[in-house]
């Protein structure tokens, strides 16, 4: 029997994601993802003034704002072929160091931990045992019995008092959740403690961005920071020791609570390494450069595909040669006219069917690499760096993949991590390697300021005629690119390639399916009314829909519709 | 500490979903405060939310909100009446998330006892579009609702003498198109 679960919007947050899956004899034997919100934001920009673009873009997403700035800079500093001060590499790296951190904690813990942690087993948890097991895993300071019967004791009112609020719509007792009870107060203590790190790493990027969450001091050419060691009002050594203290106060929440939960709880459902694998394209942009020229990076990238971690094509540039050839969308199955082009030529003129399984069936478009589809996230910065032996990579992924082994008591290899257990392990390496870095970037910026160098930005001057130029920024959830066409100083073109356009694409004029859809294909289902396990993959991706609005709705609806067929 | 968090959301880019970051321009523009009021045009921070509803002794939150009244309408909410709601409202974008927002701050012990959420129907959602007339039109009634809890907060709040025009970046370059 065949019956077809649409989930419709699947994300917690910012999207209108519908995931669309037909269930053959407990396994998932088609997928769909669709967009159901136009995406037609770019065509806002046409015809604006370059050096302003970056203000609009920062609104496409609530969540990730100063990415968008970001890529939106660098596109037009490519364009124009404009070197930006040490300085400002330094300041740019610092507050997406931040802003990566904070997301990928609020991913871990707020938007799926509850996917794995079944909250109606926190009150059978024993508080002092809770303390000796996380003990045992991290020298955390905050891992006290009195800490976890707090956390405990918070949940046992809710569930006295009748109404779960929150909690309400999870999959409480399904089948497929299996923590024992401390592991779960484990979990559940550090999403309490969590926003106060978030609430750190949210005041480095309002220090230096000037506010969050739209940062002001982006500009084509630099950063819009005065630096003055002497002078109050600008970025001065007190700011830079303000900010080295919040950076850290973090670190340890992640090296010591974050990784480590990630490590033990993907150690305790190792089916999961065995599930979900997806695309196996990998795409990494290099990201955090060292110098002016941005020719040094302190993040790798490249490609690899189908799955063979023993080639990888490594880039030497944040827009690679490569890069700028081999990427297309393809709109054969979005709601758009053409079929696959150039970003530069990229058009977005809707062309509304219906949801339509073999024709057009969502507002995403298809983007390909050299015409396969890639995943990008953290999983591919993860791979792309191990497979060319980067050293910071290495340390963390031997290490997670070490701890994960231990708990699971069998060997899981970095091939395993092409899965959806794979997706959740790889941002906490990611964070644990971030987290690493935000102490270098912050040295190399007041070593370089202290050295007497306070240039900040490079003005941009316009030629006449066209200039074409791509931005990527290695961004939370993945490859993030902007590419602008400029003419005598306008934006005649503007498109925006984001993580999610390529792990939520649709299938191309090929026939190849998208990330999501390859992820969800054999995904176990125990129970098609409650459909964890596709949630679990779609979220290992961190979906978001780049450009969603809406409103407050009083009424909610449910999330999942199912039909026997 | 703050004492009262004025905060706008929505997406600017996107018509009436951008009346509460509208309002609050016109707010800091029209208006003198004292001193612990703080204002944020917070865009459409999902659960990031719950950074900003912690730091303030009361909320008064201004959204675009979906309720079945004509555009230009308006609908104040309490804590309760949004913590009521909870359990059936993880939907699309960033309502949810003000909903789920809200119930993890109050979980953690850091909501405000006093939250007014200013809902405002909409009618317009376009990419690219600017407030459509109903909703421009209630402005001066968001503004009044804002002011009445102020007062009942007993936070002060008067009129700034030879005010000027708010500077609403957004919609001048988006009406000029």
């Amino acid at each position: 029997m065949t019956s077809r679960i649409t989930i419709d919007p699947i994300s917690r947050i910012e999207g209108h994601l519908r995931i669309d899956a037909e269930v053959d004899g407990g396994r998932v034997s088609k997928a769909w993802a669709s967009c159901t919100m136009w995406r037609g934001i770019e065509n806002i920009l046409i015809g604006r003034d370059p050096r302003e673009a970056w203000l609009f873009a920062q609104r496409f997403c609530g969540v990730c704002t100063t990415v968008h700035a970001l890529a939106s800079v660098r596109a037009v500093e490519d364009a124009l072929k404009l070197q930006i001060p040490p300085n400002a590499q330094y300041i740019r790296n610092i507050i997406l160091i931040q802003h990566a951190l904070h997301d990928h904690i609020v991913h871990f813990y707020h938007l799926s931990a509850l996917d794995w942690i079944d909250v109606m087993q926190i009150p059978k948890a024993d508080p002092v045992k809770t303390a000796s097991l996380a003990q045992s895993l991290s020298s955390w300071t905050r891992n006290s019995p009195q800490e976890f019967k707090s956390a405990q004791d918070k949940v046992k009112a809710l569930a006295a008092s009748g109404q779960l609020g929150i909690f309400a719509n999870g999959y409480w007792g399904h089948p497929a959740m299996h923590l024992p009870p401390e592991v779960s107060l484990l979990g559940f203590t550090h999403y309490l403690q969590a926003l106060e790190f978030q609430r750190k790493s949210n005041q480095v990027v309002a220090i230096l961005g000037g506010k969050t969450p739209h940062v002001q001091n982006m500009t084509v050419g630099g950063v819009g920071n005065a630096i003055d060691l002497d002078s109050l009002g600008t970025l001065t050594m007190d700011r830079l020791t303000m900010i080295r203290s919040l950076i850290d106060e973090v670190i340890p929440f992640v090296h010591e609570a974050y990784f480590p939960d990630v490590c033990a709880i993907a150690g305790m459902y190792p089916e999961w390494f065995d599930i979900g694998a997806g695309a196996k394209n990998y795409l990494a942009v290099p990201d955090l450069p060292t110098d002016s020229s941005a020719s040094q990076f302190d993040l790798p990238g490249g490609v690899i595909f189908s799955g063979d971690l023993a080639v990888v094509k490594k880039f030497q540039t944040a827009a690679d040669p490569d890069f700028r050839a081999a990427v297309t969308e393809d709109a054969t199955h979005a709601w758009y006219k053409g079929g696959a082009l150039h970003p530069w030529k990229g058009q977005t003129q809707p062309e509304y069917t219906d949801f339509q399984e073999n024709g057009k069936y969502t507002w995403v478009k298809a983007p390909r690499y050299s015409g396969r589809p890639m995943e990008v996230g953290p999983l591919a910065n993860v791979l792309v760096g191990y497979a060319q032996g980067h050293p910071l990579t290495r340390k963390w992924t031997d290490l997670a993949l070490g701890r994960i082994s231990a708990v699971a008591k069998r060997n899981v290899t970095v091939d395993k991590l092409q899965s959806t257990m794979g997706r959740y392990a790889a941002r906490a390496i990611r964070s644990a390697m971030l987290a690493d870095l935000a102490v270098k970037h912050c040295e190399l910026l007041t070593d370089n300021i202290l050295g007497g160098d306070v240039a900040t930005h490079n003005p941009p001057q316009f030629p006449k005629g066209e200039i074409e130029g791509v931005g990527t920024h290695e961004a939370p959830r993945g490859t993030l690119s902007h590419w602008v066409v400029v003419k005598d100083g306008k934006l005649t073109n503007y498109q925006a390639v984001v993580p999610t356009t390529w792990n939520a694409s649709p299938r191309d004029s090929q026939g190849n399916i998208g990330p999501y859809e390859a992820s969800l294909m054999r995904n176990p289902v125990a129970d098609p009314e409650r459909p964890l396990e596709l949630l679990r993959t779609v979220h290992s991706f961190d979906p978001c829909m780049a450009c969603a609005c809406h409103t407050f709705d009083p009424d909610g609806r449910e999330i999942a519709t199912v039909k026997i067929l | 500490m703050t004492k009262v968090l004025i905060a706008g959301i929505g997406n600017v880019l996107l018509g009436d979903d951008g009346v509460g970051p509208f309002v609050v321009k016109v707010l800091e523009s029209q208006f003198e405060f004292q001193a612990d009021v703080e204002l944020a045009d917070l865009g459409t921070p999902s659960l990031d939310l719950p950074l900003y509803l912690s730091r303030a002794k009361a909320l008064i939150l201004v959204d675009s909100a979906k309720f079945g009244g004509e555009a230009g309408a308006i609908r104040l909410f309490r804590n309760r009446d949004i913590l009521q709601n909870a359990p059936r409202t993880r939907i699309d974008t960033h309502s949810p998330a003000l909903v789920e927002s809200i119930a993890l701050t109050e979980l953690m012990g850091l909501l405000p006892r006093e939250l007014l959420m200013i809902g405002v129907q909409g009618c317009g959602f376009e990419p690219g579009s600017t407030l459509s007339r109903p909703v421009r039109q209630c402005i001066p009634h968001i503004i009044d609702a804002v002011r009445r809890e102020l007062d009942r907060l007993s936070v002060w709040c008067e009129p700034k003498l030879n005010a000027a025009a708010p500077r609403i970046w957004w919609d001048r370059v988006i009406s000029a198109a």
